[in-house]
């Protein structure tokens, strides 16, 4: 089960890491993995197009079933193995519905992170304007607003009671909003939502390594 | 049931739309429903920030448990009501895995698509550059002859043999392409699914009444 499969990932990109934590939620360690380098252009590597032609990580196959989505991989595995470890899909229409909700408003926030974040790889110089710089900012900071109003009066996990889809796509993206410099002080329910899950053990073992060294930029501290 | 549920949806839009093919599919006819206009702005009207403070459609209501994204909505509509109408998530974890896979390469297809034909809605005129929209354009075609390319020999379907939520959140997408003027003769696989699932109770059904009455638009004829 585990040994059928493979996972390529970079290390800090919160696509790779809700797989990562899926896969130890669902107590499938023992995957085989490799790390690889976004700096070093490995994501482009001729071992990562033979699994994801995209060139992108993560890039991850369970058998000869491929699944490149980090969304797809999470909701496949629970689909798969629904029956082994933590139960990932809540009992109850309401949890259920809220669940998946904001599963997929975390896609505008993930777009928003970037579109400030990776401004300058993904527009040539030619291109680029102060104004778009701004008004990128602006619109990450009224997301971030939603998410902490979403974050309000809210338990230890974002659906209800329990750990679910939900904390295992979303958590890796509040975690990079810290770790690049994104304000506690300013967000404080979205901090007190990352101080309480970061030493769950499946989201502990698989921290990104190159985040342990030290702090990272602080690119968007004024967010 | 399907009375306890409220659609706030407009026309011509394939996230509206996707909804009400899942709704057909699960056998949900009989919910209440509005259609709104875009162009007069009624997305921001009070009613549908009252159900989605983003002020968007769709908007979505089933008792007290409100849904806004539409992927959300049809995934909660399949696991709330597996057991009535079309079986939307197949059996076997290849037709799974590739259903999961293709979904979220969907929005990549629907951001593309984005990209180029709301270009001057997005982009305030200072900040245009021809050089953008040619490469948007390129990305375009590209990701449009990858998925020429994933319905070449298929058996009909997204993920496989039978119609899944694979279809029910792409189709919208690529009936839209072709909306928008687009080649047939330049992507003759896609063209072949789009002609084949036209025909499709569901979607005949729910088919924009809009593109019945008036002629598509031109942005895409020379990609």
């Amino acid at each position: 089960m585990a040994k059928d499969m493979t996972l390529l990932w970079g290390s800090g990109s919160p696509p790779c890491w809700r797989v990562q934590i899926a896969l130890e939620e669902k107590n499938l360690q023992g995957y085989n993995q490799k790390l690889l380098s976004f700096e070093k252009g490995e994501h482009k590597s001729k071992e990562v197009l033979e699994i994801n032609p995209r060139g992108q990580l993560p890039a991850f196959k369970h058998g000869k079933i491929i699944l490149n989505e980090s969304y797809a991989a999470c909701l496949y595995l629970e689909n798969q193995f629904k029956s082994q470890g933590t139960q990932l899909i809540p009992e109850g229409a309401a949890e259920v519905g809220l669940m998946y909700q904001l599963i997929f408003e975390a896609q505008p926030l993930a777009q928003k992170i970037g579109e400030v974040l990776y401004y300058n790889w993904k527009v040539p110089e030619g291109e680029r304007h102060d104004s778009a710089v701004q008004r990128n900012k602006e619109a990450l900071k009224e997301e971030m607003k939603i998410w902490e109003g979403h974050l309000q009066g809210c338990g230890d996990f974002l659906v209800g009671k329990s750990f679910s889809l939900a904390d295992v796509i979303i958590f890796p993206v509040f975690a990079y909003f810290i770790r690049n410099g994104g304000s506690e002080e300013r967000y404080p329910n979205v901090a007190a939502y990352y101080k309480k899950l970061r030493d769950r053990p499946s989201i502990k073992k698989t921290w990104p390594p190159t985040w342990i060294d030290g702090p990272g930029m602080g690119t968007l501290k004024d967010i | 049931m399907a009375k306890d549920m409220t659609l706030l949806w407009g026309s011509g839009s394939p996230p509206c739309w996707r909804v009400q093919i899942a709704l057909e599919e699960k056998n949900l006819q009989g919910y209440n429903q509005k259609l709104l206009s875009f162009e007069k702005g009624e997305h921001k009207s009070k009613e549908v920030l009252e159900i989605n403070p983003r002020g968007q459609f769709p908007a979505f209501k089933h008792k007290n448990t409100i849904v806004n994204e539409s992927c959300a909505i049809c995934f909660y509509l399949e696991n709330q009501f597996k057991s009535q109408g079309n079986q939307l998530i197949p059996e076997g974890a290849a037709e799974v895995g590739l259903m999961y896979q293709r979904i979220f390469e969907g929005q990549i297809l629907g951001q593309k698509i984005a990209d180029v034909v709301r270009y001057t809605k997005k982009v305030p005129e200072a900040e245009r550059h021809d050089s953008a929209v040619k490469r948007n354009r390129e990305a375009l075609k590209q990701e449009i002859q990858t998925w020429d390319g994933y319905l070449k020999g298929s058996d009909g379907y997204l993920s496989g043999k039978s119609f899944s939520l694979a279809d029910v959140i792409v189709y919208p997408v690529v009936a839209f392409f072709f909306r928008l003027g687009a080649n047939e003769s330049h992507y003759p696989n896609l063209a072949a699914y789009y002609n084949k699932l036209k025909v499709r109770p569901s979607i005949k059904k729910t088919w924009p009444q809009y593109w019945l009455e008036a002629p598509g638009q031109e942005q895409l004829k020379d990609l």
